[in-house]
């Protein structure tokens, strides 16, 4: 059995020795791990989709529809068959409750209550009679918040994340003829980003030490699409929203209850890009009577850009954590019914299929294939006056996994409730 | 239709879907399976007892392995758990290493001297604090499997001495006597890592490992006795003693490296070491250095004829620092063997087997855990304490789940896992 040497002195000269080559290896050890990456949402991964309220009753389908301003969003083709301008605000409040299970363990542990609110806001101007419309929307399609409990079991992986990007999007609409709408819209995308998370550094006091990152993005990206109204009576969009590649540079890196050790090897700076995917759309427009419109659309969203999530610090270190996302469709379906001049019902329901891979779900997105289901009503107490409620609720199937990259072993489980109104004003 | 119907509606289905569905997860309820955790006992010798850093200290005895399985038992019927704590007035029991400072990442490594639990130092055998109440983790530091019956070697260990009545070299209760004086249900079993131990960190100079027969004949005569009154149980394997920072920090390359670094050294090729057998030669990757090398304070300073040590065939690096090849042969080889011997004995018995020597080299190479970079590194692996070979918190806990899921497997039990995110690893200045 070892012996305690009492040579304290000697032990410090010669490890001062012995360890020098490990002194390299030693900080990128350190650092290896300390940042994974982000993100949550409410739709795949962390796309959001909560840009309209009707759309969102109607399963977030709506891309074949010249609905209302919120086609700024859906499809700046059809902006220009918009009967009437206007504006309209939202927003959504978001109950996202994940359960997390660790393999073998008999503790359920849950995300803590924390209530994003993504908004959108829409204005079509232009005389409805030209061929020529415009329209500028601001909304939030990537985002999520994601809190866990500072000292639940996967809190080297994450404690949490608050991620948003807000597009800024003025619009040209223009209806080439009476049946063919073309539109585009340039977006200039304002990221944020929090995450936070333990480190597995043990200190004399017991304190447990933690790292925030946090940064902002300023980038630039387009959004088009064509509307087009065929003899049959049935209205098609087809859309594309460019990839964003959200760019933080300079971000903080703030290190807190860190041993004073350590210190000097940590970095106080990141630079990351995270790519918010392109989205592909196709949908259509059923009318099959005069108060009754059904949408289906396909969004094909491009995520195999997400390779991985690289940092890289002011130190000259870098971390590059694998995600091989894989590109993922959602179906969507939804149907409005105007049950009075008051009243409009709405339904819709969808499938989303994760793009995330085996290996790969991570607590900040413990993503799966989910299932959408919701429900809205809106209301025109005045022929300029609107106002829209909606309410989904997302399924995400229960996953069990290890992940490669931390190890974390369990299965989680996400439901998410998602109530949201807008207020509309034609003039 | 009205419009107060649409709002009483939306608000009737957003309270209920806010307030209450939490998701669920359908996790199978502990239970005991065919096994009976009423009174466990666990046998075994440092890596039982919590020793860690070079010493046993209270905390290292309250992050034991046997503690953290017992404390999960409770959920399947497992009873109290008693651990021969060290009182907290002299917390420090034996002492151990601290880890003082870390300056650009080089290590500062301090014996702890305070509060100890030495009550004297009677023939070369240091004397601890007694201690008198109820036992289940009879972790002894130092013993081998060849100790557990043998009488009187309460007179030659003061860590066993100190949980038996009576008065120093007047109790000659054997180990196996002692474990299983009171009635048991439930055992684990991880002696015989001293046994190869012992021989490998003297550097292949010390008491020759046990003999691979007598290892055989004394692990069934342990076994035979612990499964005698019915009990289950659970054995670990030997964890590989070259796999460990003790034999991995020190190396060929960095001795090189850092005596090319000194002015006089540039031009050194070669460390000669004294090998088991033969006569002095230069080293090679194949040959492991203690870490005890490291403290020794030897290496360069040059003897009577002025021939630096570990420089020259004529002045070379002791036997005692060196696990030359020939040695990591044997070391391995016995460590097969012992193994091998546990395994069949615990498979003829129908116990459960932790594999302690694929779960410590798998996670000596590297493997995360929740988040936790482990590895066999020195100090940055978490894995192994500052003495290089016994584990930390984390590395206890890590064994403490593989133990529970080897139980689990073998007696259809569901005790839950440890969350290892709770022990730390070394702690950082």
């Amino acid at each position: 059995m070892l012996v305690i040497s009492k040579r304290a002195k000697l032990l410090r000269t010669k490890q001062l020795i012995n360890h020098l080559p490990k002194l390299r290896s030693m900080k990128k050890i350190l650092l290896s791990f300390l940042l994974a990456i982000p993100v949550l949402g409410f739709s795949q991964s962390f796309q959001v989709n909560l840009q309209g309220q009707k759309q969102t009753a109607m399963g977030g389908a709506g891309a074949g529809l010249a609905l209302d301003e919120a086609a700024v969003f859906f499809n700046p083709g059809a902006v220009s068959f918009l009967k009437n301008n206007g504006v309209q605000a939202g927003v959504n409040g978001i109950w996202l409750k994940t359960a997390f299970n660790q393999t073998g363990s008999s503790i359920t542990e849950h995300n803590k209550s924390k209530v994003p609110t993504p908004a959108a806001a829409y204005a079509v101007f232009g005389s409805p009679e030209n061929r020529l419309r415009f329209g500028i929307g601001v909304y939030t399609p990537f985002g999520g918040a994601m809190h866990w409990n500072e000292d639940w079991s996967g809190k080297f992986t994450v404690t949490s994340l608050d991620l948003q990007a807000i597009y800024i999007q003025p619009t040209l609409s223009l209806k080439i003829t009476d049946q063919i709408g073309i539109g585009a819209g340039l977006v200039y995308a304002l990221g944020k980003v929090d995450l936070q998370r333990a480190v597995p550094y043990s200190n004399n006091t017991g304190q447990q030490a933690t790292v925030q990152l946090k940064g902002n993005s300023k980038d630039f990206g387009w959004n088009a699409g064509i509307f087009i109204k065929t003899i049959s009576g049935v209205s098609v969009g087809i859309t594309h929203r460019s990839q964003v590649l959200a760019t933080v540079k300079n971000g903080d890196a703030i290190f807190a209850n860190v041993p004073s050790s350590v210190q000097p090897l940590l970095p106080a700076s990141f630079n990351a890009t995270l790519p918010l995917p392109a989205t592909s759309t196709v949908g259509f427009g059923f009318y099959p009577s005069e108060k009754t419109t059904i949408a289906l659309d396909v969004n094909w969203v491009w995520w195999h850009t997400y390779k991985d999530l690289a940092f890289y610090y002011n130190n000259g270190t870098s971390t590059v954590s694998p995600r091989n996302y894989h590109d993922a469709a959602t179906f969507r379906v939804g149907i409005q019914n105007q049950a009075s001049s008051f009243l409009t019902l709405r339904a819709g329901a969808g499938y989303a299929l994760s793009p995330v891979g085996t290996g790969y779900v991570t607590p900040e997105v413990p993503d799966a294939n989910r299932i959408l289901l919701s429900a809205g009503i809106g209301l025109k107490p005045s022929e300029r006056f609107g106002i829209d409620f909606s309410f989904l609720y997302e399924n995400v199937k229960s996953r069990t996994e290890t992940n490669i990259e931390s190890g974390l072993s369990g299965t989680f489980k996400t439901v998410a409730y998602i109530p949201g109104v807008a207020l509309s004003y034609k003039f | 239709m009205n419009s107060t119907y649409f709002y009483k509606s939306a608000l009737a289905i957003a309270i209920l879907g806010l307030a209450a569905c939490k998701p669920t997860i359908d996790v199978p309820a502990p239970t005991k399976g065919t096994a009976d955790f009423t009174r466990y006992i666990a046998l075994g010798n440092s890596l039982t007892a919590g020793f860690a850093d070079g010493g046993l200290s209270l905390e290292g005895q309250q992050n034991s392995f046997p503690g953290m399985i017992a404390e999960q038992m409770k959920s399947v019927g497992g009873g109290s758990f008693s651990t021969p704590f060290f009182p907290t007035d002299k917390a420090n029991g034996t002492g151990y290493l601290k880890l003082t400072a870390l300056t650009n990442g080089v290590p500062t490594i301090v014996p702890e001297t305070s509060n100890l639990a030495i009550r004297g130092q009677v023939n070369g055998v240091t004397l601890y604090t007694k201690y008198t109440g109820e036992i289940n983790n009879f972790g002894v530091p130092n013993i081998k499997l060849i100790h557990a019956r043998l009488p009187k070697y309460a007179d030659f260990n003061g860590l066993y001495e100190r949980l038996l009545p009576g008065e120093f070299l007047t109790n000659p209760t054997t180990y196996l006597e002692f474990a299983t004086s009171k009635p048991w249900t439930f055992f684990s079993n991880w002696l015989g890592n001293n046994d190869i131990l012992a021989y490998a960190t003297a550097g292949g100079a010390g008491a020759p490992p046990t003999d691979k027969g007598v290892f055989a004949t004394e692990y069934n005569a342990v076994i035979d006795k612990l499964t005698s009154t019915g009990a289950k149980g659970v054995v670990g394997t030997i964890p590989g003693v070259t796999s460990t920072a003790f034999f991995n920090t020190v190396t060929l390359k960095t001795l090189l490296a850092a005596i090319n670094a000194t002015p006089a050294g540039a031009n050194v090729k070669d460390i000669y070491i004294q090998p088991g057998v033969g006569a002095p030669r230069a080293a090679t990757a194949g040959d492991l250095f203690t870490l005890t090398l490291s403290s020794a304070g030897v290496m360069g300073i040059p003897n009577n004829l002025g021939i630096p040590y570990g420089l020259d065939p004529r002045n070379p690096v002791a036997t005692q620092y060196v696990l030359d090849k020939a040695e990591v042969l044997t070391v391995n080889d016995y460590i097969n063997s012992y193994n091998n011997t546990i395994k069949s004995i615990a498979n003829a018995k129908g116990l459960a087997i932790m594999d302690g020597y694929t779960l410590l080299n798998e996670y000596a190479a590297g493997k995360p855990v929740n988040g936790i970079p482990v590895s066999g590194a020195f100090i940055q692996g978490n894995l192994f304490s500052l003495d290089g070979i016994h584990l930390t918190p984390l590395g206890y806990a890590i064994t403490a789940n593989a133990f529970i899921s080897a139980i689990n497997a073998k007696y259809g039990s569901n005790i839950p896992v440890v969350d290892i995110t709770r022990y730390r690893g070394v702690k950082l200045p």
